[in-house]
């Protein structure tokens, strides 16, 4: 057993931090997403270094992995700097190409995403279908050289600046229902493709895009269906794995909790310190605790990484991480009285910072395959129970 | 970075488990609850001495294995699921430690390998009628007289105090109220003036009180320096919480163990309650803690072994692994409905003592205390 990162490993994190003191700019910063022209540019610097394919074979674009943790090791120090981080485009949809999809779509696909050239939206979620995917209703009818699609998508995150859609559709209405979804890879430029903006919640100038997707007759060539046609669900949910895991670094939760004890260390109210009142020194040390575990709990999961998918441990990051990051965006809160609930203005900690963190909290908890869906995970592949939610057991790759 | 155990550790973890399967069933817990006088075994002590475990940590030069503390950790994680009573933690990873940090040559060389042969019995006298585990709470006197000290005070929940051959007394004999001003002394459990009383606890395990009335002990009796007893004593005291913390995390795994399969088997209203979502979230929430506070507890025993500045660390793993245990073997106990509560059923040997183990060596609070002092009055822990 041994905890300590190796040379090797330290040598690439010191790299990656000299990346990213020299790159960074605040343009870049506050968004894991690749949604600027600045965070664009930052993200096409680190496909120039070979960062973005790291694992991947050579020709397909991609580079060799120095180590089994490098992605890891770039993601967290990424993370905890506030940049964009090596997502889904290379978490989901490359992970998923490179495993299910024809030669051709491998060439055409996999060194472009690794040259981070045009980015992505998953297109997957529907009025009725958003825990439970495998209950989708949008089809696609197979009219023999192309899938015809009629329909909607919402919550689309990415898809007002996406060159393309990773998206899931009905092929088959008749089967089970896990038995008839298929992945396409869809143009955003598509005629038939329509977007009517959709705002999270937020001050005036802090909230994110994302997008209802409208489709009318829209025509999506064959040859843009990805592996196989009806396996669809299965290729999500293995892709899930990937993505609970690499998207959902506990770094800047580490960063952020620090953020917060910083505050509190410095905080005076009218000579009122608050770093004196035991109750106040007692609940940070025990968020101190409760985010240590999510360090350990990662540690756990990037140690498995290096033998096998670890989907049981990325269950266990993202139900700990989303539900740390909600407990101590309440605590500090909490701690404040009133002040807590400002939005901005001359007495607002963080400017407003923190009530945005408090109320995108529940967000976390309940995107990228929730806390509760987690725990299922975990309750059926790690405890042996039986399936609460309906959902088949996955084929063993 | 691997946190697989090593081929030693695993074997090591092996020979524990299948050891400890067959001598420490629930009859055998309940035997050292309610029928034995000491609420251990001597025979069991006698094999833990043959197999090497009792000096596990003692440096190979006085009889020991002069292992890590993490494979420390990887035996005692055994011991606890199977709550075997046993005053291993304080002899052989307590007191054996701060008698080979501390200790003079002479100590060494014949304490030590008393300990590694099963000889001699530590019980560790600390605590006294505080809430909290601070050595500024300690008010036991030891009174310099010529070569002797004089000892009057009360010490409280000294566990398997009938049992041990010696205390490892915490006494105080310089400026009150004070980290300072304390010092370790050895005494024989049997000094004129001694005596001890029974502290019934949940788990039927053996505390006492042991009151000290003008108890003489020889200077001899001396571990480390004169006033220097906490600085001596902190380094070892967390070797021992992080071995306890493996402990618990044993306890709370196996008590896991036996309520998941409960919920797997149990049918109500036609199907397994293991189906239901809320028995898996209890269970999922529970198993991640416990895989949280079991790497924590390694980590913090790898960041000892390496020598680095540990306390926030061990503070945290003690914080977390005490209230994990807590929860768990609560939690864990409902699941099995009312026949958890049922004096016949086993599953109450770990219920009982879940509670008493989260407030043992100072309680969560105490500890807090500890982790805001090393991330808010120092610099912020950074972590990586």
């Amino acid at each position: 057993m041994d905890f300590d990162w190796s040379p090797e490993e330290i040598a690439f994190r010191e790299e990656v931090r000299e990346f990213i003191r020299t790159e960074m700019t605040d343009a870049v910063k506050g968004s894991i997403f690749i949604d600027t022209p600045a965070r664009v540019e930052f993200v096409t610097k680190m496909a120039r270094r070979g960062w973005l394919g790291m694992g991947f074979p050579e020709q397909y674009g991609g580079s060799p992995n120095p180590f089994p943790l490098a992605q890891f090791i770039l993601n967290a120090e990424l993370d905890r700097s506030g940049a964009p981080i090596i997502g889904k485009n290379v978490g989901t949809i490359a992970s998923t190409i490179y495993h299910v999809a024809s030669e051709e779509m491998k060439m055409e696909f996999l060194p472009m995403i690794f040259r981070n050239e045009g980015q992505w939206a998953i297109t997957y979620t529907e009025p009725n279908a958003g825990t439970d995917l495998g209950s989708l209703q949008c089809r696609a009818i197979d009219m023999g050289d192309h899938f015809e699609v009629t329909g909607m998508k919402h919550y689309i995150t990415s898809a007002h600046f996406c060159r393309w859609h990773w998206m899931a559709l009905r092929t088959d209405p008749d089967a089970p229902k896990h038995k008839g979804i298929s992945i396409f890879i869809v143009d955003h430029d598509t005629p038939g493709l329509s977007l009517s903006p959709m705002s999270t919640i937020g001050r005036e100038g802090t909230t994110h895009r994302t997008n209802q997707v409208f489709f009318d007759k829209m025509k999506i060539p064959r040859s843009r269906l990805v592996g196989e046609v009806n396996k669809g669900f299965y290729y999500m949910m293995e892709a899930l794995d990937y993505e609970r895991f690499a998207i959902l670094s506990f770094a800047s939760r580490v960063r952020r909790y620090t953020k917060i004890v910083n505050w509190y260390k410095n905080a005076d109210f009218n000579g009122e310190r608050p770093i004196n009142d035991p109750y106040t020194r007692r609940a940070l040390a025990r968020m101190a605790a409760r985010v240590e575990v999510g360090t350990m709990l990662e540690r756990m999961a990037i140690c498995k990484a290096q033998y096998e998918v670890p989907a049981v441990e990325a269950a266990m990051n993202k139900a700990w991480g989303a539900t740390i990051g909600d407990e101590f965006a309440q605590l500090a809160l909490d701690l404040m009285g009133p002040f807590g609930g400002l939005w901005g203005g001359e007495h607002s900690p963080f400017g407003g910072g923190l009530a945005d963190e408090h109320l995108m909290a529940g967000h976390a908890r309940v995107a990228a395959g929730g806390v509760d869906t987690s725990k299922a995970i975990i309750a059926r592949r790690l405890l042996g129970l039986p399936n609460a939610l309906g959902k088949p057991e996955l084929p063993q790759r | 970075m691997d946190i697989k155990l090593t081929d030693d550790q695993a074997q090591l973890q092996e020979i524990a488990s299948k050891f400890m399967d067959k001598h420490c069933s629930f009859d055998f817990v309940r035997k050292m609850e309610k029928e034995s006088d000491l609420g251990f075994c001597r025979d069991m002590w006698r094999q833990f001495a043959e197999m090497g475990w009792l000096g596990i940590m003692v440096p190979e030069k006085h009889d020991g294995m002069g292992m890590s503390l993490l494979d420390t950790v990887v035996l005692i994680r055994e011991l606890g699921r199977h709550i075997c009573p046993s005053p291993f933690l304080f002899t052989s990873v307590l007191a054996a430690d701060v008698i080979a940090q501390v200790g003079s040559p002479e100590q060494q060389a014949e304490l030590l390998p008393q300990i590694v042969a099963g000889e001699k019995i530590y019980a560790f006298a600390y605590q006294e009628y505080s809430r909290f585990f601070r050595p500024e709470h300690i008010k036991l006197e030891a009174k310099k007289s010529g070569d002797k000290y004089v000892l009057n005070g009360s010490k409280l929940f000294v566990e398997f105090a009938d049992g041990a051959d010696t205390l490892l007394v915490a006494a105080r004999t310089g400026e009150a109220n004070s980290q300072d001003g304390l010092t370790l002394l050895l005494v024989d459990r049997n000094s004129a003036g001694i005596s001890t009383k029974h502290m019934p606890t949940m788990s039927r395990d053996r505390h006492y009180q042991v009151d000290f009335s003008n108890v003489e002990v020889p200077g001899s009796a001396l571990l480390g320096e004169l006033d220097k007893g906490w600085e001596a004593l902190e380094p070892s005291l967390h070797k021992a919480v992080i071995a306890f913390c493996a402990y618990t995390n044993g306890a709370g795994f196996e008590m896991h163990g036996y309520a998941t399969q409960y919920a797997r088997e149990r049918v109500q209203f036609g199907r397994p309650i293991g189906q239901m979502q809320t028995i898996q979230g209890y269970l999922a929430q529970m198993i991640m803690e416990l895989y949280g506070a079991d790497m924590l507890t390694m980590f913090s025993a790898f960041q000892i072994d390496k020598g680095r500045h540990a306390r926030g660390y061990v503070a945290k793993a003690k914080a977390f692994s005490a209230d994990t245990v807590g929860h768990v073997m609560d939690v864990s106990s409902q699941i099995f409905g009312g026949m958890g509560y049922m004096e016949e059923q086993d599953t109450t040997l770990y219920l009982r003592r879940g509670k008493q183990y989260q407030l043992a060596l100072g309680g969560t609070e105490y500890w807090e205390d500890v982790i805001a002092e090393e991330i808010i009055d120092r610099e912020p822990v950074v972590l990586t």
